[in-house]
């Protein structure tokens, strides 16, 4: 569903990515793995659209989005939690929540779907009046997915979701992901650093080391990889 | 006693002029973090334009009051289309510092140009009318102002709090990249924004013209206090920026009665340095 090829991007003159190829099928946990600066957020913005690729392609579902606005991208179906949840803190959960339905389609069917959110998390339910501010930082990842899953994703996009995140919160999200990928449809890219963790949730991965794709597998045939036990997992 | 509270009505009244510039000047803070230097002189352009419109045209300044705000609003958004949103890619504080004040002098000295510097006025068959509120006397354009200023300030309040669009503008405010990644068209809310924001100076403007003398720098002192009252009353708080003005009001002509009506602009100013360093001084003992 997602084929992304040759992609290049970086800020101003300084160029990060380089000839990046990946794709993920429907249904498909799909990892990026890499160390802290390695490039993967840069990606996610890239194929999100908030940054404008040099050249390559990344076609979703048939369309052509290499280039496209950021809402076009949204539009078709793209929807990502960002590096770091970038919330509304003075806003009420229920309005970040809110500010996740972008397109008539997502308004009509917000009711729904917050419902859902709220099976997911009833942690939000009770949380719904309060400022996303002054929630915990696991609570403050829930809305950030929640608020994602509110603009009906095809293809949901994790940046970094174990950021200051205690371990057995990590494992809730990364569960409601792979639930979401198996029950929902969903796809999922799951862009980490934590290793260990999204190759335990993925169904694949890719290792990006200085902008490149520097390896790809399954999570198993990764995770038994020499490289990346000794890069990567400190085995 | 009745001059007392003659001058408390008094600066309730003024403050209410502070507080719609302080609204206007905060909501364009608050969501571009830019500070709009030539606030005053979009306060002076609306008074021109409401004189402009009752000499030439005939339009009662209150008839005219919306057709004000709605040029106010376009002219706010082409400004920031045509030169702000460029010079806001450019990240560079300077640059839209040196652009607002530029604007400012441009506008100022345009209206120097157009109309000369003699002080104009405009002169209703009810200018004149006070209306006595039990020992206190208020002119009738003082108190319709007031009225006008309260019922923009619950709609402004409710605009922003309730309606889609003003969650985005909050949601811009509070993180740009956030709204960027829900679907919000970023640009479009600066267009607004800043649009929402020199139409409230433009309503200021517009209900000064009854009561107060139109010249090319009649709005810069309006300007400074815009300032103080975003400081004071908090950034992105509409609530605040109301009870700020209308302090600031009292806090003048409190001064003008009890010290010297000469030293009023002083004692704002010094009383508003105080607020500053001893601001800094809590925020540094609390860390």
């Amino acid at each position: 569903m997602l084929k992304v090829e040759n992609l290049n991007a970086g800020y101003g003159s300084v160029n990060i990515l380089w000839d990046i190829c990946l794709d993920l099928n429907d249904g498909e946990v799909v990892a990026v793995l890499g160390s802290n600066g390695a490039g993967k957020t840069t990606m996610v913005r890239a194929i999100t659209g908030m940054i404008r690729p040099t050249s390559g392609s990344v076609v979703f579902n048939g369309e052509e989005l290499c280039r496209k606005s950021s809402r076009h991208i949204l539009d078709a179906g793209i929807v990502q939690v960002p590096e770091g949840r970038q919330l509304f803190t003075d806003m009420t959960v229920l309005e970040n929540l809110q500010m996740g339905a972008f397109s008539k389609e997502t308004k009509e069917h917000f009711q729904e779907n917050l419902q859902k959110c709220y099976q997911w998390f009833p942690k939000l339910e009770e949380r719904a009046r309060q400022a996303a501010g002054t929630l915990s930082g696991g609570e403050q990842q829930m809305v950030a997915v929640a608020r994602a899953l509110i603009g009906m994703p095809k293809l949901l996009i994790l940046d970094e979701p174990s950021l200051g995140l205690a371990p057995n919160i990590v494992d809730d999200i990364l569960n409601v992901a792979k639930t979401l990928a198996k029950e929902s449809n969903i796809s999922v890219l799951l862009v980490e650093q934590d290793i260990t963790k999204a190759l335990a949730a993925a169904d694949r991965g890719y290792v990006i080391e200085n902008g490149r794709v520097a390896l790809s597998g399954s999570a198993e045939e990764l995770a038994a990889n020499e490289h990346v036990k000794k890069a990567y997992l400190g085995i | 006693m009745d001059v007392l509270l003659q001058a408390i009505v008094n600066g309730i009244l003024l403050g209410g002029f502070y507080a719609l510039m302080g609204m206007g000047q905060n909501i364009i803070f608050g969501v571009m973090k830019i500070v709009n230097f030539c606030h005053g002189e979009m306060l002076m352009v609306g008074m021109y334009l409401t004189y402009m419109l009752y000499t030439y045209a005939g339009i009662d300044p209150y008839l005219a009051l919306p057709l004000v705000a709605l040029i106010m609003f376009l002219l706010g958004a082409g400004i920031q289309h045509t030169l702000i949103t460029p010079s806001l890619k450019t990240k560079s504080f300077t640059n839209l510092l040196f652009l607002t004040v530029g604007l400012g002098l441009l506008l100022s000295n345009g209206a120097l140009v157009l109309f000369g510097s003699d002080y104009k006025s405009i002169r209703t068959s009810y200018s004149q009318t006070n209306i006595m509120l039990g020992p206190v006397s208020v002119a009738l354009p003082k108190l319709i102002s007031f009225l006008v200023l309260i019922v923009v300030t619950i709609a402004l309040f409710s605009f922003l709090k309730y309606s889609t669009t003003g969650k985005q503008i909050r949601a811009v405010s509070q993180n740009p990249v956030g709204a960027e990644v829900c679907g919000i068209n970023v640009k479009r809310i600066y267009l607004l924004t800043y649009g929402l924001g020199i139409a409230l100076a433009g309503i200021a403007g517009c209900l000064l013209t009854q009561f107060y003398s139109i010249y090319p720098t009649a709005g810069a002192s309006f300007g400074f206090r815009a300032l103080i009252v975003v400081v004071v009353g908090g950034l992105g708080s509409i609530p605040g920026a109301f009870f700020a003005g209308i302090l600031l009001g009292l806090l003048e002509q409190m001064s003008a009665l009890f010290i010297s009506p000469s030293y009023s602009d002083m004692i704002v100013f010094i009383t508003f340095i105080v607020i500053l360093v001893v601001r800094q001084l809590l925020i540094m003992r609390r860390r």
